[in-house]
């Protein structure tokens, strides 16, 4: 209780207050706007955010994700565009809403499932990130290490149906992310006796060419497509009480999905609406009428994004882990903000955990109300001519590149990203995987390291902790499960041949 | 008609060349534009801040703006050859620290060495110490020194990067008493810390004033200092334990080699009032260290004794680059 009260004192200035005001106004703003999503959003305030103190910083950080999330769904709904990918699940029910000339009421239903979604996930920081917190006390870098693994796997569960270009990309990221300085010898890897090379090739201004400036060059590639067209003038309508009441079962378990996958680490908002969409395809009653324009799948969708928000900061803020590239970002302003997140921060400065859970409460309550007051305005953003938009895009991202750590180079990073992300999107690769594969690059391998200089160049102790050995046997069944159909392929094959 | 046109001409000619004069020869305007200081560190550390509150009372001396820059990455060496390739006219200063300046040019080759840089100031500078967790055996330094003859390679060392200050302490304190410990790197303080906390390490180097964050949680077993420091008179050194370690974690100002004399006189006299500002030692006051200063001959002598002695022990360590 004292130390919510502490909490309550950190986050308790007016400048937290207008940086949660500024930040989740920005965040719905971005999710709105197609191709600016939560990962841009994030690097677009980040070098503002350097300046500010420790409270405002986070609450700023958390105001754009929480609202960008939220944000997507209004394309989704009004243009049949998601703002963000998080949203694209969004649209299968509410454009046709729209189009129905609902498009006020599938925005209510959008907002209200994300204010919902939100809590919820506040909820399940709370309750779970003390347990979390206690069991992460006995995470050493051998630990770390298994996690590390366990965590790549579920990259390779994101890209299903892809996987293969899933994992491709995964390891591309890995491969980015050694470049540089060696942490362990002090030597030098694929910097080509360039000694600016030696800062490494830095996770945001990759993160904004990979992102951001291959969206301007995709767009520009695609001029001749039929632009979006903006079919109503969306308002804000809440659905009735009694309309809730039969839908309060799949609220409550799209919730529960959300902030499940959300604490996974290599997983996120995207992943996990449409596993939710697929579940309230599965069991809702009023499954035959999902992708028409039923409540249903908006519900489902935008619940379990929200739901992903509260619940990514887990592995974040109790683990070190950052489950997203918004969430790698925002580790990053945290450590910057003199905030170790880790298996200590829950045990030694729980305050700033309450401030954190104060700061996501008053997120999701005054992102409902932008979406209340501003869903009008929302849809004139739309209009803004595209060359403009892009030209913004890209002066922007740019901006956030060479803020990070003032280093020039890092400006060709980002423009020799954003050429990369053209061709893996054009060919088809996803480029979650990339992103994630360069923030845990970096952890698996010290780790490793680490861990082999503690048991002086032995592996077999690594599975002599239970912990890690755990995480071990969950990764292999995880490989295990995903890649079965292969397997059995592959047993029925070495059967037929042992039978001829 | 012409002939006034040609005269004012002229007069325009011989004043500019007049006022180009002026300007190669004497600097007593100097500055004349807003000052950039490097910090090789991203905003928001240690470093950054101190650079920040250093700048602030050295502009009003110089009477324009300091405005801090960071060029961050790379151990700090970035930044560092930043400022050595800078113009030498005293517009670009570097925030140097101990690491780039005296251990990072001698573990890779980098475009920048003590001769690229004339001295301005030390700005600061505080000793290191040698910690354990509270409830560690080890009490003092000879504690330390039995057990691991007792027991050799079993002790572990987090270092916060190889070939930092501490690694180099480290490896000073081995070869002084002929111990040797297994170094690991973890990220900084915050991972070393940690590390001890699960007791994978048994001891870190950190900066002092970690001590005064972390009470209740570390104890310092040796202070890496030539004397004890006035704002925490009851650390016991090494040298009284009869171990020489004098491990300072400093930083001083720098500009390109080849900046007039003048100029930097001008940033001396600003350093050394901004170093004796009321902000700046109440600053050193919060991290528990005294105030500090060295003008810039005695600051390039001590710079290149550092670098010397650093790259002794890093070369026995075989840490060198060829």
């Amino acid at each position: 209780m004292a130390d919510l009260m502490l909490g309550l004192e950190h986050i308790a200035s007016y400048q937290t207050l207008l940086s949660i005001l500024i930040g989740t106004v920005v965040g719905v703003i971005v999710g709105v706007l197609p191709g600016l999503g939560s990962v841009i959003g994030i690097t677009m305030v980040l070098p503002f955010t350097l300046a500010m103190g420790q409270m405002p910083a986070l609450a700023m950080m958390l105001g754009v994700y929480c609202g960008s999330v939220y944000g997507g769904s209004i394309s989704a709904i009004v243009i049949n565009t998601p703002g963000t990918p998080q949203a694209a699940a969004t649209a299968l029910d509410g454009f046709p809403m729209a189009q129905r000339g609902e498009a006020d009421l599938a925005i209510g239903w959008a907002t209200m499932a994300s204010l919902i979604g939100g809590l919820f996930s506040v909820l399940v920081l709370m309750l779970v990130a003390p347990q979390l917190a206690a069991f992460a006390l006995n995470f050493t870098a051998i630990e770390t290490f298994a996690l590390g693994c366990f965590a790549l796997i579920c990259i390779a569960g994101v890209s299903q149906g892809n996987m293969l270009k899933g994992v491709l990309a995964g390891v591309l990221g890995l491969f980015i992310a050694s470049v540089g300085l060696d942490h362990v010898t002090g030597d030098m890897r694929f910097t080509f006796g360039n000694w600016q090379m030696a800062a490494g090739i830095n996770l945001i201004p990759a993160v904004v060419g990979l992102f951001a400036l291959s969206e301007v060059f995709v767009r520009a590639s695609e001029s001749s497509l039929p632009k979006p067209k903006l079919l109503h003038r969306a308002g804000f309508r809440l659905p009735a009480m009694r309309e809730w009441r039969p839908r309060l079962g799949l609220l409550l378990k799209s919730c529960a999905i959300g902030s499940f996958v959300g604490a996974l680490p290599g997983t996120g908002a995207a992943t996990s609406s449409f596993i939710s969409y697929a579940e309230a395809r599965r069991s809702s009653p009023r499954r035959n009428e999902l992708g028409k324009g039923e409540p249903d799948g908006i519900v489902a969708s935008e619940s379990a994004n929200n739901a992903v928000t509260g619940s990514a900061m887990v592995p974040t803020l109790a683990l070190g882990i950052p489950g997203d590239p918004v969430t790698a970002v925002m580790l990053g302003t945290l450590i910057i903000h003199g905030i170790t997140p880790g298996p200590r921060l829950f045990t030694e400065t729980i305050d700033i955990v309450y401030a954190v859970l104060l700061i996501l409460v008053l997120v999701n309550l005054v992102m409902f109300a932008v979406g209340a007051l501003g869903s009008q305005l929302f849809t004139r953003a739309l209009r803004i001519p595209e060359p403009l938009l892009m030209t913004m895009v890209t002066i922007i991202a740019l901006l956030g590149a060479y803020g990070v750590r003032g280093n020039a180079i890092d400006l060709l990073i980002a423009f020799i990203a954003g050429v990369v992300g053209f061709i893996l999107r054009k060919g088809g690769f996803p480029l979650a995987p990339l992103v994630i594969g360069m923030v845990l690059s970096q952890m698996i391998e010290n780790s490793l390291r680490q861990g082999l200089l503690l048991t002086r160049g032995s592996f077999v102790a690594f599975l002599e902790r239970p912990i890690a050995f755990a995480l071990f046997a969950m990764t292999i069944a995880i490989l295990i499960y995903i890649n079965r159909a292969l397997l059995i392929g592959a047993f029925g094959w070495a059967g037929r041949l042992l039978r001829r | 008609m012409k002939r006034p046109e040609t005269k004012k001409l002229a007069a325009v000619a011989a004043s500019a060349m007049a006022l180009a004069a002026l300007g190669t020869t004497a600097h007593a305007d100097f500055p004349t534009r807003p000052v950039t200081m490097i910090v090789p560190f991203a905003a928001g550390g240690g470093t950054d801040i101190t650079a920040r509150v250093l700048a602030g009372p050295m502009g009003e001396v110089l009477g324009t703006e300091v405005v801090v820059r960071n060029v961050a990455g790379a151990g700090g060496t970035i930044g560092a050859a930043e400022t050595a390739m800078a113009r030498s006219d005293g517009y670009t200063v570097g925030l140097m620290p101990v690491g780039p300046m005296t251990t990072q040019p001698h573990l890779r080759s980098l475009p920048y060495g003590p001769d690229s840089f004339d001295y301005v100031c030390l700005a600061y500078s505080a000793p290191s110490a040698i910690v354990v967790r509270h409830d560690s055996p080890f009490h003092t330094l000879n504690d330390l020194v039995e057990y691991a003859r007792a027991n050799p390679g079993e002790l572990n060392f987090a270092v916060q990067a190889i070939g930092s200050i501490p690694h180099v302490a480290g490896l000073g304190l081995a070869a002084e008493t002929g111990i040797d410990f297994t170094f690991i790197p973890y990220a900084g303080d915050g991972p070393s810390f940690t590390a001890m906390l699960d007791g994978s390490v048994q001891l870190f180097i950190p900066h002092v004033s970690f001590l005064r964050t972390n009470a209740d949680q570390v104890r310092s077993i040796a202070l890496l200092s030539d004397e004890r420091i006035s704002t925490a008179p009851d650390l016991v050194t090494a040298i009284e334990q009869g171990v020489d370690m004098n491990y300072p974690i400093w930083g001083g100002l720098v500009v390109p080699r080849g900046t007039p004399a003048d100029v930097r006189d001008a940033l001396e006299t600003a350093c050394e009032a901004g170093v004796n500002s009321t902000v700046f030692t109440e600053r050193m006051e919060s991290l528990g260290t005294p105030v500090v200063y060295m003008g810039g001959a005695e600051f390039e002598a001590f710079v290149r004794a550092e670098f010397e002695r650093n790259g002794t022990l890093l070369s026995a360590a075989g840490l060198m680059a060829e």
